[in-house]
Formats: C-alpha cells, sequence, structure tokens
C-alpha cells in the first residue's frame, strides 16, 4: 500500500485518504460560455505526467494538493491548500440581474 | 456504591457493557463511572500490563477555528507547539493540538471540575468575533484508556501507525484510523505504565469495545476500573 | 507400516527423533516425528504416491520439497490444496490424497492418460465452442463432469470460520530469506544501526546452507550455516521470522507475510530480497513420476528429516552441486549407479573431484531420455539414457539403467517473485543461462544467487553489501562500502537446454496442468506465438506452482520456435500472493463497524426491527415480522391521530459558525440564508457543480453566526466534507464541525405533542404564537439541554428535538414517559416513509437518481435566483435554457383497487418510456394509492392521465394531483 504524505499528520497509509480528482480553477461562472463551464464541471485532462490533485485525510478530514506523476504514480510533493488558494473569493453578482439575496 | 448509570441523566456510552462485567460505580463529573470490577489490586496489575479503562464519562472539551488557538492562549492553556502534539497542564488535563486550528483538552482523571470547565464556562459563544468555536467533546467522542506493557503490541493489530513506544513519543498524537474507524490516539503515561488514549465516534462504542477486547485477549487484556488507572498514577 | 530407520544425526536437522507423531494418509497409519512435513513422513514410511496429477491422474510424488510444486497437493480435514511438503505432521491429523477416483493407488480415472492424445492444448476452446455434441449449449451438460475429473481438493462448506487475524509492523530494512546471502545482509545492516527483520518460509534460517553441501566435506553448509546463525541470534537488532512467507511485494516497501494463522502487513524503509533461487526439473519422457525429483529435493529429505530418497539412484547433472548430491546420497548409504552429465566433461572443482575420487560412474555427454515406470506409474525402476547430439537432440536409446531414483541437478533459475512484483526488471543472461536482475527500484536491494551469485563466499559478500547499501539506502553511516565479491560462480551453474522432447510425449513442461512440450509447441502453431498469449491458452504456469518450474522452459520452447533469444521472449508477469494464501488470511477480524443511535437498546427492548441505513442500524418498525403490514399502518395512524416518537439521531449534524456562516450557506445551498432570521430555519438543498441534487435537510439559525444544519443519514460525511474541500478554495471566515453523533434527535409528532412536550419542557413557550412552525429554540426537555425544532417530515405538528448522545436514552425514556398518558408511541423509518409519501415530500436519492436537478424534482421553489453564486447554480440554469425534459410528479392511481406500483416501474407511452414510479404506497388515510413518478414534461401538467408498466407487463393509469396529497393546505403542521 502506498504511503502518502499528509501536511498535517505526516506519512500515512492510503487507504486514510480520498482523492477528489485534479485541482481546477473555477472559471467566472457569470461571465464564462457554457462550453468553459462544461470543460470545467466534466472534462478531465487525464494527464500523463505530473497533476495537481486534491486529496483529503479523512481522520482529520484535511484536504491538501497533491503533486503526482500519474505515470509511475509516484507523490513528488504536497502542500496546504493555501499556497494555491490563498486569498478569499468573492463573486460578483450576476450582471444581469443584480442584487444580493 | 450502589450508583448505577440509570441514576444520571447522564450515561456512559457503554454502560451496559460495564454492568455485565461486574463494574462497581461511583459518581464522577456528574456521571456513573465504572471505578473497579470487584478487584481493584488485580486490576492495577492487569493495566500495567494490558488494560482498558472507559473514561467516556470525565470532562473533556475542544475548540476550533481559526483564531481558537489565540482564544485558549488568553484563557491561560499552554497550548503545545507542534500539530499533533500534547501538553500536560499544571491541573493535570492534556491538552492535545490536533490541527493549528483546533486543540483537545483531555481532563484529569480525577474528575474534578477545572481548565475543561473554566473554558467552556468562559467561552463566549460563536459570535463574540474571537474565531474560536467549541467542539462538544464528551459527546462526540468515547473515551478510552488503553494501558500498560502490550498496549503498543494490540494497537498493532488494529492501528496502521506505528504506536511502539520505542518509536512513538509520550505526548505523541496520531489522528489516523483504528479498526477501520477515525480515532484520535494521544499517549500520555502513568508513571512507568504507557498508557493510550482513544477517541472515536461515541456511536461504534459497542463495536469499538468489542474490537478492542478480542485483540487484547492475547495479552490477557481486560476491562479495569477508573481506580487501576489514578493507581498507575501514583506508582 | 512401519516406518524405515532414519539416518542419523546431524542429517534429520528439522525432527526430533524423541517426539514420535502419529497420523493417517488414505485411512493408514503413518509414523514420523515432530518437526517432519506430511511429505517428509510419508517418504520415511516408503509412501511415495502423494496425489494424482490435474488432467491424467498420473501418480505424483514430491519433486523440491520446499513447497514450491503442486505434486504434493493433500486433502486435510476442511482445507484442500494443502502443500505436503511445506505443513507439519501432528498427532491424529488426517490426511487424503486429491483427485482421484476410487483411491489415490488406483485411480480409475487414470484411464484419462491413454486417451490425452485425445485432449490436445486448447481442449476446451476448441471442443466447446462450435455446435454439436461437445459445443454450444452441451458445455451445460459436460462442465459438472469435467470439473469432477479435473480438479484439485475439495472445499468443506460447513467448516467453520477459523480465527485469523492482522498485524502492522515497522521495519528499517526487512530481508527476504534466510539463507547465507539473506543472514549476511541482516547482519550487516543491524550492525549499522537498521531495525532489521529477517523473514524465512523454513523452520530454520540458514537455506541452502542447511541442505546442500558447499564443498568436498559433509559439513561445508552446515558448519557456514552455525556460523552466521550465531551471530544473527546474537545482534539484537535483528528480529527473526522463521516459518513466515512473503507474499508479495507492494509500493512503498510493503509486505504481507503470513505466519501461522496471522498476515503481518509489514512496512520497511528498505528491503533486501534474498530469495535465492530454485531448482529446475529437466524435461524427458515420464520426468513427472514419484522418483524423479531434483537434487536438492534429495537433499532436503536427507539433511532436514533424515529420510532416504531412495535405495539406488542415477544423478542427471550439469553443474558441481550434482556431485555434492551424489556424494550426499552415497553418504546417506544409497547406491550411486551413475551420474549422467549433460556435459562434454564433468568440472574441475574440489567437489566434482571429491565425487570422482569415490569411483562412482560418470557418464558425461548424456541425458536421461525417459524414465522406465513401475507398476501402475506409481514408481520408477530405471532411467534410459542417450547421447545428446545437439540442443534437445539425442540419439542411442536403449541404454537403461536401473534405479528408483533420479535426481535433477542441471540448474537454476532466480527466485524473483518479489523483485518482478517490485518492478525489477529482469533479463535472460545467455553467458549463465538464466534470468539476471538489470535494474531495481529505490529502496530495493538483492543479493545471492537471486542476484546471480553463487559461490558461498561471494554469496556472504554480497549478502554484506546488500545489507550496507540497505543500511546507507535509510540514511545509517554503515562505514565504507565493503569489496564486491571478485568471481560470482554463476556460470556453468544452469544447462542452457535440458529440454530432451520424446516422440511419444509424456515429456512435461508443466506438472501442475499436465502440459507437454507438444502442447506449448502446438499453442504456437495455433497462433499464440507471445509468450502470454502460450501462457493463457495452454494454461502453462497457471497452476498452483504459478510457473515456478515451467516458466523458464516454456521461455526456451518458445524462443526455440521462433528462431530468437529467449532474452526477447522474457517470462511471463510475476504478481502477488508468493504461496497460495487463504480467504481467512485476507480477511482477517473482519472490522465491520456499526453505529448505534443512544436509544438502540430502547428500541430493541420495545420490540423493533432494525434496518441498516448506512452504517447505522434504525428501527424499520416495532412488532413480530409477520405483523410488519399491521405495525407500520398502526404507528402511521397513532402520528396522524395521536403522538408517535421516531429516532432521528442518524440524521447528520453540521455547526456551521463564523462571520461568513450564511455566506458560506448561500454558496453551498440553493436557497438563500443572509437575512435568514434567527430563531428559524429554513430548508437546504445541496447540488453538485453539474446541478445535481445530491442531499437536503434544514438550516437552524441559531445566532448571527451561528448555524446548525442537518443532512441526510447517508450524506452527512460526504457533505461535511464537500464542505471543507469548497472552503479549502473559497477561504470564507467560517468554521464547519461535524457534530453527527455528538446530538441525539427524536422527533415528536401527532396532534398532541405540544401537550407531552410541555409537561417536561418548562423553560420555552411552546404556544403556536410563541413558538411557530419552522422556528428553532433552545430550552431543556427533562432538565436536558436542547435544541427545539419545529419542523417535521410527517405532517403534523411535531418537535424535533436535538440533545447531546450521552443524555438521549434518558431523553427518550422521559418523552416516553410523559406522553404514556397519551399513548405515545414509537414509530419507524417504514411509518415514516408512508407519511411523508402522503406528503408528497422527497427523499434524496430515492426520489432523486445521479442526473435530477431541483427543477425536475419540482423544487424551483428552494432555488434562489438572485444570488450572485451557489455551487451548480450555473449548471443549472444551462439545463433550464436547453429546456427540461421530465418532471417529477404526484399522482393516484384511476383504478382505487390496482396493485401498488414498485419502485422503478415505467411510465410508458407509445411503448416509449417517458418515466418512472419513485416512491408509491396505499394510504391508509386517504384511502388509495398514492405515489411520485418522472413522467415527460407534457404528462406533468394537473390532470394528466399516464401508464405505469407494472411486473408482469399489465398497464394501470394514472393521474398527475397536486402534492401534498394529504392536508395540501398544511394547516396540520403549522397548528
Amino acid at each position: 500500500m502506498k504511503l502518502i504524505n499528509c501536511p498535517l499528520n505526516g506519512p500515512r497509509n492510503a487507504q486514510e485518504f480520498v482523492c477528489a480528482g485534479e485541482v481546477k480553477l473555477m472559471p467566472d461562472p457569470n461571465a464564462c460560455s457554457d462550453t468553459e463551464w462544461t470543460d470545467y464541471v466534466f472534462m478531465e485532462n487525464n494527464t500523463a505526467g505530473v497533476v495537481r490533485e486534491w486529496w483529503c485525510h479523512v481522520p482529520t478530514a484535511f484536504w491538501f494538493i497533491a503533486e503526482r506523476d500519474t505515470v509511475t504514480d509516484t507523490f513528488i510533493r504536497t502542500y496546504p491548500a493555501s499556497e494555491v488558494f490563498g486569498a478569499r473569493v468573492d463573486f460578483a453578482a450576476p450582471a444581469a440581474k443584480g442584487g444580493g439575496a | 456504591m450502589t450508583l448505577q448509570p440509570l441514576d444520571r441523566t447522564r450515561r456512559s456510552f457503554i454502560w451496559r457493557e460495564l454492568v455485565a462485567a461486574g463494574a462497581r460505580f461511583a459518581e464522577v463529573n456528574g456521571t456513573a463511572t465504572a471505578m473497579d470490577f470487584g478487584n481493584p489490586a488485580a486490576e492495577a496489575e492487569t493495566a500495567r500490563r494490558m488494560g482498558l479503562v472507559d473514561l467516556s464519562p470525565l470532562p473533556r472539551t475542544g475548540y476550533k477555528g481559526r483564531g481558537a488557538l489565540d482564544w485558549l492562549r488568553s484563557q491561560g492553556v499552554q497550548v503545545p507547539e507542534e500539530n499533533n502534539r500534547a501538553l500536560v497542564q499544571p491541573d493535570g488535563s492534556v491538552a492535545c493540538r490536533l490541527a493549528p486550528s483546533e486543540l483537545l483538552l483531555l481532563g484529569p482523571l480525577d474528575g474534578a471540575p477545572g481548565l475543561v470547565d473554566e473554558l467552556d464556562a468562559a467561552w463566549p459563544g460563536p459570535d463574540a468575533g474571537t474565531g474560536a468555536y467549541r467542539v462538544p467533546r464528551p459527546d462526540t467522542n468515547l473515551w478510552f484508556a488503553l494501558t500498560g506493557s502490550d498496549a503498543d503490541a494490540m494497537f498493532s493489530k488494529i492501528c496502521g501507525v506505528d504506536l511502539r513506544t520505542s518509536h512513538f513519543p509520550n505526548l505523541g498524537i496520531a489522528q489516523t484510523q483504528v479498526a477501520r474507524l477515525s480515532g484520535i490516539v494521544v499517549r500520555a503515561d502513568l508513571g512507568a505504565t504507557p498508557v493510550f488514549h482513544l477517541l472515536a465516534d461515541c456511536a461504534s462504542a459497542g463495536y469499538m469495545l468489542a474490537v478492542l477486547k478480542d485483540a487484547m485477549d492475547e495479552f490477557g487484556g481486560g476491562l479495569v476500573g477508573l481506580a487501576a488507572l489514578r493507581e498507575l498514577a501514583r506508582s | 507400516m512401519t516406518a524405515m530407520p532414519r539416518l542419523a544425526a546431524p542429517n534429520g536437522l528439522l525432527i526430533d527423533r524423541n517426539r514420535p507423531v502419529s497420523f493417517t494418509f488414505e485411512g493408514r497409519e503413518i509414523q514420523g516425528f515432530h518437526g517432519d512435513t506430511i511429505a517428509s513422513a510419508l517418504l520415511g514410511a516408503d509412501v511415495k504416491v502423494l496425489s494424482r496429477s490435474f488432467k491424467y491422474h498420473r501418480p505424483r510424488g514430491p519433486l523440491t520439497m520446499a513447497g514450491q510444486d503442486a505434486n504434493t497437493l493433500v486433502q486435510l480435514p476442511g482445507e484442500p490444496n494443502v502443500l505436503a511438503d511445506r505443513t507439519p505432521i501432528r498427532d491424529g491429523l488426517v490426511v487424503k490424497g486429491q483427485n482421484y477416483r476410487g483411491s489415490l493407488e488406483d485411480d480409475r480415472l487414470m484411464i484419462l492418460d491413454r486417451f490425452s492424445r485425445f485432449m490436445p492444448v486448447g481442449f476446451y476452446y476448441k471442443t466447446f465452442f462450435k455446435p454439436g455434441l461437445f459445443g454450444g449449449g452441451s458445455w451445460k451438460f459436460w462442465e459438472p463432469k469435467i470439473r469432477a475429473m479435473a480438479g484439485l481438493g475439495v472445499v468443506d462448506l460447513n467448516h467453520p470460520h477459523g480465527y485469523y487475524d492482522k498485524q502492522y509492523l515497522f521495519h528499517d530494512v526487512v530481508v527476504v530469506g534466510g539463507g547465507a546471502a539473506g543472514m549476511s545482509a541482516a547482519l550487516k545492516a543491524a550492525e549499522a544501526g537498521a531495525d532489521t527483520l529477517l523473514v524465512d518460509e523454513n523452520p530454520v534460517l540458514g537455506g541452502a546452507l542447511s541442505y546442500a553441501r558447499f564443498g568436498p566435506e559433509s559439513d561445508g553448509g552446515r558448519s557456514r550455516m552455525q556460523a552466521l546463525a550465531a551471530r544473527v541470534a546474537a545482534e539484537p537488532r535483528i528480529t527473526v521470522m522463521t516459518d513466515a512467507s512473503c507474499q508479495g511485494w507492494f509500493a512503498d516497501n510493503w509486505l504481507p507475510v503470513i505466519r501461522g494463522k496471522r498476515l503481518y502487513k509489514i512496512r520497511a524503509k528498505a528491503v533486501v530480497v534474498a530469495t535465492g533461487s530454485m531448482e529446475q526439473p529437466m524435461v524427458f519422457r515420464h520426468n513427472d513420476l514419484p522418483g524423479v525429483m531434483l537434487g536438492s529435493a534429495a537433499q532436503r529429505l536427507i539433511r532436514h528429516y533424515g529420510v532416504r530418497p531412495g535405495s539406488r539412484a542415477v544423478v542427471a547433472a550439469a553443474n558441481s552441486d550434482a556431485y555434492g548430491v551424489a556424494l550426499d546420497l552415497m553418504e546417506a548409504g544409497i547406491d550411486v549407479a551413475a551420474i549422467v552429465d549433460l556435459r562434454p566433461e564433468p568440472g574441475d572443482d574440489e567437489v566434482t573431484k571429491a565425487a570422482l575420487a569415490t569411483g562412482v560412474t560418470v557418464i558425461p555427454g548424456f541425458t536421461p531420455w525417459q524414465t522406465r515406470p513401475g507398476f501402475g506409474m506409481r514408481s520408477i525402476v530405471g532411467v534410459e539414457i542417450a547421447r545428446i547430439t545437439g540442443e534437445g537432440r539425442a540419439e542411442g536409446e536403449g541404454h537403461s539403467i536401473a534405479c528408483d531414483l533420479l535426481c535433477m541437478s542441471t540448474g537454476y533459475s532466480p527466485t524473483a517473485h518479489l523483485l518482478y512484483h517490485s518492478g525489477a526488471r529482469l533479463e535472460y543472461d545467455e553467458a549463465t543461462a538464466m534470468m539476471a536482475i538489470r535494474r531495481l527500484p529505490d529502496h530495493v536491494f538483492a543479493c545471492g544467487s537471486v542476484n546471480g551469485v553463487f559461490d558461498i563466499a561471494a554469496v556472504i559478500q554480497d549478502g554484506e553489501r546488500a545489507g550496507w547499501a540497505a543500511a546507507c539506502d535509510i540514511g545509517l553511516d554503515a562505514g565504507p562500502e565493503p569489496a564486491a565479491p571478485n568471481r560470482t560462480g554463476a556460470e556453468g551453474q544452469t544447462h542452457p537446454w535440458p529440454i530432451f522432447s520424446h516422440p511419444k510425449g509424456k515429456d512435461f513442461v508443466d506438472f501442475d496442468e499436465d502440459l507437454q512440450v507438444k502442447d506449448i509447441l502446438n499453442a504456437m502453431a495455433d497462433g499464440y506465438d507471445h509468450v502470454e498469449l502460450v501462457k493463457r491458452y495452454s494454461t502453462v504456469g497457471m497452476g498452483p506452482s504459478q510457473g515456478r518450474h515451467s516458466a523458464i522452459t516454456t521461455m526456451r520452447l518458445v524462443a526455440k520456435a521462433q528462431g530468437v533469444s529467449p532474452a526477447l521472449v522474457g517470462t511471463t508477469t510475476s504478481r502477488p500472493p508468493y504461496q497460495p494464501e487463504t480467504f481467512g488470511h485476507l480477511a482477517g477480524r473482519g472490522f465491520e463497524p456499526v453505529r448505534l443511535t443512544p436509544m438502540h437498546h430502547r428500541h430493541l427492548e420495545a420490540g423493533a426491527q432494525m434496518m441498516p441505513a448506512g452504517l447505522w442500524l434504525r428501527p424499520a418498525y416495532y412488532g413480530r415480522k409477520e405483523d410488519r403490514e399491521k405495525a407500520i399502518a398502526a404507528e402511521a395512524l397513532a402520528v396522524r391521530q395521536n403522538v408517535g416518537i421516531i429516532d432521528v439521531s442518524t440524521l447528520g449534524g453540521l455547526e456551521v459558525r463564523g462571520p461568513d456562516a450564511a455566506e458560506f450557506l448561500n454558496r453551498m445551498y440553493t436557497f438563500a440564508y443572509l437575512k435568514q432570521p434567527v430563531g428559524r430555519a429554513r430548508y437546504v438543498l445541496m447540488t453538485d457543480m453539474s446541478g445535481v441534487v445530491t442531499d437536503d435537510g434544514v438550516a437552524c439559525r441559531f445566532s448571527d453566526q451561528h448555524f446548525y444544519v442537518t443532512a441526510t443519514t447517508s450524506g452527512a460525511q460526504a457533505v461535511y466534507q464537500h464542505m471543507l474541500l469548497m472552503n479549502a478554495q473559497w477561504r470564507l471566515d467560517v468554521d464547519v464541525t461535524n457534530v453527527t453523533a455528538s446530538y441525539c434527535g427524536v422527533n415528536i409528532a401527532g396532534p398532541k405533542s405540544r401537550e407531552v412536550l410541555a409537561r417536561i419542557c418548562s423553560d420555552v413557550d411552546l404556544s403556536a404564537e410563541a413558538f411557530p412552525y419552522m422556528a428553532v429554540r433552545t430550552g431543556t426537555v427533562a432538565g436536558i439541554p436542547a435544541r427545539l425544532l419545529r419542523v417535521g417530515f410527517v405532517g403534523e405538528l411535531g418537535y424535533e428535538i436535538h440533545a447531546p448522545a450521552s443524555c438521549g436514552e434518558a431523553l427518550w425514556d422521559a418523552l416516553m414517559e410523559a406522553g404514556r398518558d397519551f399513548g405515545i408511541r414509537p414509530f419507524g423509518v417504514e411509518a415514516q416513509r408512508l407519511l411523508r409519501l402522503e406528503k408528497g415530500h422527497i427523499i434524496i436519492g430515492q426520489d432523486t437518481d445521479g442526473l435530477t436537478n431541483p427543477v425536475e424534482a419540482a423544487m424551483d421553489w428552494a432555488i434562489s435566483r438572485n444570488k450572485p453564486f451557489f455551487v451548480g447554480g450555473r449548471s443549472i440554469a444551462m439545463q433550464e435554457a436547453r429546456g427540461i425534459t421530465r418532471m417529477l410528479v404526484g399522482f393516484e392511481l384511476v383504478d382505487p383497487k390496482a396493485p401498488v406500483p414498485e419502485e422503478c416501474h415505467l411510465v410508458v407511452r407509445d411503448g416509449i418510456i417517458t418515466g418512472r414510479v419513485t416512491s408509491a404506497v396505499r394510504s391508509p388515510t386517504l384511502g388509495k394509492v398514492v405515489g411520485l413518478a418522472y413522467v415527460a414534461r407534457d404528462q406533468s401538467e394537473i390532470g394528466s392521465r399516464f401508464n405505469i408498466k407494472i411486473a408482469g407487463g399489465r398497464m394501470i393509469e394514472a393521474k398527475v394531483v397536486p402534492v401534498p396529497f394529504y392536508d395540501p393546505e398544511n394547516k396540520r403542521q403549522e397548528l
């Protein structure tokens, strides 16, 4: 069984983790085209090579990002999500509709 | 010692199993707590090798959130410097740092009001802007202590983390899976005796107890009362 | 049967002559000694036939004495396919042979041996593929008969479960294989400070040192073994695990090791593979009969068990070890009739010289051509030899030597299973005629003969080198690199072509599967020319010994047929497990967590029938199974007319707290929460990014920055994880805590619920004005701190009470006591499902599926259209723009006496499926059948009629009606 280095808990057996797929940056849902949005929701690049993935250490519900080589199934680096997602994300009101809830 | 679990509103998650095993109860923290199973001296011996103590009735609390550790420090809690490390507080409670934003506080074995109650009384609620939020630990987790020289070997049958006392430090913490359930394991030795505190889903307490009893069998281990644990602390 | 006298010590290393053991084989009592395996005790008692072969039912005896061939599979009570040469005997053990009709000695199915030419390779594929007597559907007729004839042991379905368990172990360095190389490696690593585990499948450390000769003197192996083993025993950093089989190598040096009934899962920082090599059989006619065995097997019998493997022997030789075998046989009092050396000349090493000095007959340039079977093929009575005239060719047959034992010592193949598992690359090496390591992965090392080092001094040096390298690899200072051995001794160990196909066949390549040379060649002639295809078509290497003795021969045959080097052909892929393992080992203790609510025992005491809900158990209904329908109806009636109580502790509970709590819910759920008043609850509906409904519940606002959100029983954990994943990206100032188990919950529902609650709740004003529908309060119930929610699933006045789990049982007791005068009745999940359907409430996962969006689930009222964002919002908008194609509607059956449709019964229009039923019930309150169904958009208007195809194909008519079916104005729940 593979070992995965959790940034919070250190190396643990892979069975303590779940993977939520590639880290994808969400396009602006109020500005992007239908194609851009469906690509974001449904398309996985399935890259042969190094990918960034979401992993969760289940006992602590700790989400982090792993860089993994999908060809060799090697974890190259793991780090907290804040390295990529450092700032608060806010959404502009849809242009056509306006107003808050 | 005629107190029975049903005499109190709060009850241990495994009170039926304790009664069936012949427990004698006394009130600790407003709850009937198994003090011994009829032979305190023998239980202390068992506890030195392989014992299981139900500490579920004892006080404990938790805080998490962006400002949790800062608020706890402001309340006089000595917060461990590193994640997954514990620190014994002056009143005997054990502060366990689970994350940069979370701490679990295990009350002392005497069950007396102390830091746990002080914190819970002082917590200003979720709207006070402290960024510290209380976690209802007494009702979230079962709390068992697994004691004795064979406890680490017993754990090696149900837990994939290396808990050998030669490798897993005293006051170390492992947040991991135990018998396929998420759990927190805190090593906090009493005297010369290794003690592992296990906190896990309280709704699975019956399952966890059955698994632990099965795993302890090989070492002649079994249920012991809180009195045995206090005896270890004295020796 | 009386045992023959055993050889004197130091032969019989593993047996204790003071502890006789008695067991039965095929009903006959056999005497052996403690430490004997079943096979050694049987051979010690002159029992030579241990089993019958898989296909032709030929008699078979031990080939390797190392647990690596299928010839010794026997049946124990409750356990088939036991390796007789690995399994120790014990008093009273009942052992039987396998795969025979009649008796092991006289197997009536041995007639199959004579019809073997009618069972060519690919027999089943060819025969049962075509129509006709043996084709197509006839497989159904023939299969049970064939399986009964060709098979292994018998599984006893009534055998009780054994106690198997597992254990995790951790070591710096794990050395697999406790021979000279492994012991040397372990010593070097441990001396450098590594916590080292040494694993060996044999009862004692020593490997080949424990049975082979290693020099002209008799004790060349033993003396080295004793010296190394003494050092190992004295080294505190080495843990020794014998009788333990390392079953594979998995990622990051994860090694499953089986010993007894325990499966160890061992994590190592570095692994040293010192698994040695396996002696390989020759191929010639009748090479499979009892009495034909590997030279090392004969040596194991002599030195491990003190058993004479025969009385008159011929040794087939192609290396110096063969001469060591001959010396051992002679010293054991066995007459060595001849050494038949496949090479033109014997070697000039010390062991060969010592053997030649005895005057033994050596016949160089010859090969065994065929053995002469004894009566019933249960033994051999001689061997015919022939002069080798080329690769695989020989002539001049007819020269016969009488013997009852033929030892084969013509070469080796590395025991590289773990290396293959680890991703190491091995390649056929022409110079040594063996597979050789070309590349090893990180943190994996190899030494000894698996690494192509055979000279015993070099083996020890190679072990030290590997132990040193492993210690360095994990960061220890292990001193200077040990000197490399200057010669490996690998050349001249293995004959490149010990294969002599016979025109009459029975020249077995694979003993497990009874495959002959022509079967391999015919497989290629049939077009299966790749070695992996040859394996699958012919089944070579697919038997219990997994090609240990057939892979190399197959590779050579394929290469030769194709006119290429074996290096280009390679061997088939080796995968775990190394040895057969039982399901018991894999299952271990079978941890299956069960979650119980605090009131669980109260439900049992009230006669509840429990049903699983995720890991939880919930009451389905209260009463005997035969009264199921009556119980459900009575429980529902109690809620509608009086008061009922249901345990809802399994509902998910999440605390969402912080300045951004409302904003966070606004993003996670479809509804609007920014302006939700404190003290109120609001429905929550969760969709995923694609707009599919995934969960629902209520959000209770207890303060500006504090929401308590419920989730479905099965969805709670996923909702919690999903929330954290989203906020790992948004970084809102909010904290989410999963309190599912922390709060138990009960719902008391029914017209009298307020009166019941009022009896034990004095600090909350329960009046309709002060505490209206969809309001939430905190207070105490029977002195227990509680959160009170005026929400309900069943459409009656009701309160959901959430309280600390440790007080749950007391809360239940207090409510039952308070309700006693009102006839309070607990109700289960089944009654709740009936009641909610009468109200038209959907259940996520039952009335929605993996594609349902909120609009088609008729939940567009729960979508806030004027907020900047919620998960799934964009996708829902896109789907609406494209057009919704189906709608979830309430229906009732036109004929009230028609049968109740079941879930997934189809809505059909003009032969086209337009939807399906998701829930339906005959409502006792309404007196008709009502339900929910997906229908086409143009069938969804109130009053539309549609047809449902029920079981048996009958069509029944339904019409769309408004929901709720019961109390459409919702007056009762808002009392």
